[in-house]
């Protein structure tokens, strides 16, 4: 047992066998945060796969779904020491009139599996929602994803409504689909344009230091 | 005759099927037992031939595609009910579908009819940008497309702004924009003396209301032209989608499914794509009464089909579709590169070439990946046009054309993750006039000559 085998069973999607084995490798002593370090690498290393498409949706999705056991088992484990170190708190949705969130939910995915905290609004997200969410969690970044021209706009309106309510500088506003461009994002004033999930972790830590 | 009659009970099975949790149905549902099927049908991707042939596996992928209909059904968002149906209701509808239609009004009008495999009679031709572009270009680009002489049916291009406001979808502004969007197309073909013009409208819809707003025989989509109804990825609907397919049977248009199954995502890889592509046209019949499904597989990093694995998946679920059933499918083209490229033309000419010689209908072309707004034009749609025609009414095999695609890929295949986005529309055409550019004729011309040299007999 070691953890290039939790690995495997990560990559594999195997979430029973993979909670199971990590339960077992921390009962005889594994180091905590090394675990967690090779969890990181080993999800990169799945989403780069996927980013090739050389796995598809269903594999990284079931992959990302181990990985989440794993670190619901490692939890008091990492709490023991510290806890494990959450890079940033972002909610997510698909703006209001679309109904289109394959790219939200990969994105979320991404996220969630390189140490970000992500609350999932789901799709047709009011804009006022996506604002009455991130105060409630203390986020850093409102995520806004749109698939269709026309509700486009209102991902403006959620940057509208923060600058209205007189805090426009407490989040980061970062929007990404398929319609949307850096031009997008420059003329409505948003933080970040997202053009592809993989990047996203790292954009938003750029973000978060710049 | 569709199977209109049956949309009420289906929409009570919307609300009375079988509860699933949504964040269940794609993960635990539909993508094992699409993955069952694949296997149990023995449906395998062949890369070195994106225009395969083998009918016997064509009939496979469209017996997978049957069961899978069938054991998933499809799923209503709003009320987390399945929708289910028998085989005999599929049979029924496939008995009572038409294997042609008239379309369009008057001395326009076309009869549009079901295709076969490798079959000598051209494909219908719906030409459409499937792009936005700025509100000032929209009445000459929809001149520009219905000045094409093998249009037999135009879908124009999205409106972005009615009259300097920005289009919100659900409000207002979408409903003016809508009313906008058709009188600039009607207008357009009244102007070109083609009236009668088979419309599919309005694309600036994206709200059921923007559809409901422009139902008029006499100003707006009449009873002649087709409205679309999509689906969600995959195989997911949601009440304001059947509102739609609700008020067009009540309207009385033709309403045509509009579905782009994801390599890469639920689907998985191509044997995916073909068999879900396939189960789309039958819940585009069965479900939402369609004479037509318009079908745009895509590939999810890239959103084009022009390369081998989405030609693979066009093929195959061309073939099964013609081989058995009688029913009108259209494929619609997205490239990944834009206006006045060589590449644009060459990746248009390969998904007409292998979507007309399995069966399809052709409906193109979505250029700069449907993404860029204004980068789109009727030259690009002219090249896929005109190859369509040539591989019909030359008789081209399935074998003949693999080999010229094959030999078309080599030349922009790996350009798929770069490829340039060319110009706008007003860079590569005249707008007063409507008619492109001397350099993009000669660009076209030049490529045309090049793929005729690889045996595409053109007609003129």
């Amino acid at each position: 047992m070691s953890l290039d085998e939790l690995s495997k069973l990560v990559e594999d999607g195997e979430t029973e066998d993979a909670r199971e084995l990590a339960g077992t490798l921390l009962k005889d002593g594994a180091d905590p945060l090394e675990m967690i370090a090779e969890m990181t690498r080993t999800m990169a290393r799945v989403g780069d796969l996927f980013s090739e498409l050389e796995i598809f949706l269903p594999e990284i999705m079931l992959a990302g779904e181990a990985l989440s056991g794993v670190v619901e088992v490692m939890t008091p484990y990492l709490d023991a020491v510290g806890g494990q170190a959450v890079k940033g708190k972002i909610v997510i949705g698909v703006v209001k009139g679309d109904l289109h969130e394959i790219g939200k939910n990969i994105a979320k995915l991404i996220l969630e599996t390189n140490g970000f905290e992500v609350k999932d609004l789901g799709y047709n997200v009011d804009p006022l929602t996506f604002i009455k969410e991130a105060e409630a969690m203390g986020a850093d970044f409102i995520g806004a994803s749109s698939l269709m021209t026309t509700t486009m706009p209102r991902q403006k309106e959620i940057i509208e409504i923060l600058e209205a309510k007189g805090i426009r500088d407490k989040y980061k506003v970062v929007i990404g689909g398929a319609p949307t461009s850096q031009m997008w994002a420059d003329k409505i004033g948003a933080d970040l344009y997202c053009q592809e999930a993989k990047s996203a972790p790292e954009l938003l830590m750029n973000l978060m230091a710049g | 005759m569709t199977t209109a009659y049956r949309h009420w009970e289906i929409l009570e099975r919307s609300q009375t099927g079988p509860f699933m949790d949504e964040d269940d149905f794609l993960p635990k549902h539909f993508t094992p037992t699409l993955k069952k099927l694949i296997k149990k049908y023995e449906i395998k991707y062949d890369p070195q031939n994106p225009c395969p042939t083998d009918d016997d596996m064509a009939d496979r992928v469209w017996q997978a595609a049957w069961d899978l209909f069938r054991e998933v059904g499809y799923y209503n968002t709003d009320s987390h009910r399945l929708i289910q149906v028998t085989d005999e209701e599929i049979r029924e509808a496939l008995y009572m579908a038409h294997d042609q239609y008239w379309v369009g009004e008057g001395k326009d009008a076309v009869l549009w009819k079901h295709r076969q495999v490798e079959d000598p009679a051209p494909p219908f031709c719906i030409m459409s940008p499937d792009i936005t572009c700025d509100e000032k270009y929209h009445q000459s680009i929809c001149m520009a497309y219905l000045k094409e002489p093998l249009l037999d049916g135009i879908c124009g291009p999205i409106l972005e702004e009615t009259f300097g406001h920005l289009i919100e979808s659900s409000g207002p502004t979408e409903i003016s924009g809508c009313i906008q969007h058709i009188y600039n197309q009607k207008m357009a073909a009244r102007l070109l003396g083609r009236p009668g013009t088979f419309m599919v409208a309005v694309g600036t819809a994206e709200h059921d209301s923007g559809q409901i707003a422009v139902s008029n025989d006499e100003w707006g989509v009449q009873k002649t032209d087709a409205r679309l109804v999509g689906s969600l990825t995959e195989f997911k609907t949601a009440d304001t989608l059947l509102n739609r397919s609700l008020h067009y049977a009540q309207y009385g248009c033709y309403t045509g499914n509009l579905t782009g199954a994801i390599y890469g995502g639920w689907c998985g890889g191509s044997e995916g794509t073909a068999v879900t592509t396939v189960a789309y046209s039958l819940i585009g019949l069965v479900i939402h009464g369609a004479i037509f499904n318009q079908h745009f597989p895509f590939h999810l990093n890239y959103g084009s089909n022009t390369t081998r694995e989405l030609l693979w998946a066009i093929a195959m679920a061309g073939q099964a579709l013609a081989r058995n059933s009688k029913l009108l499918q259209t494929s619609n083209g997205f490239a990944n590169a834009g206006p006045m490229t060589e590449m644009l033309f060459r990746e248009t000419a390969v998904h007409a070439m292998v979507s007309t010689v399995n069966g399809w209908h052709l409906w193109e072309m979505a250029s700069t990946r449907n993404k860029y707004k204004n980068r789109a034009t009727p030259l690009e749609a002219r090249i896929g046009m005109e190859v369509g025609h040539a591989v019909a009414r030359q008789g081209l095999s399935r074998a003949a054309v693999n080999d010229i695609a094959n030999r078309l890929l080599a030349t922009y295949e790996d350009d798929a993750a770069d490829a340039p986005i060319g110009s706008e529309y007003h860079e590569c055409y005249d707008v007063a006039k409507a008619v492109p550019t001397q350099e993009h004729y000669d660009m076209f011309r030049r490529v045309k000559d090049e793929i005729a040299e690889m045996g595409i007999e053109f007609p003129f």
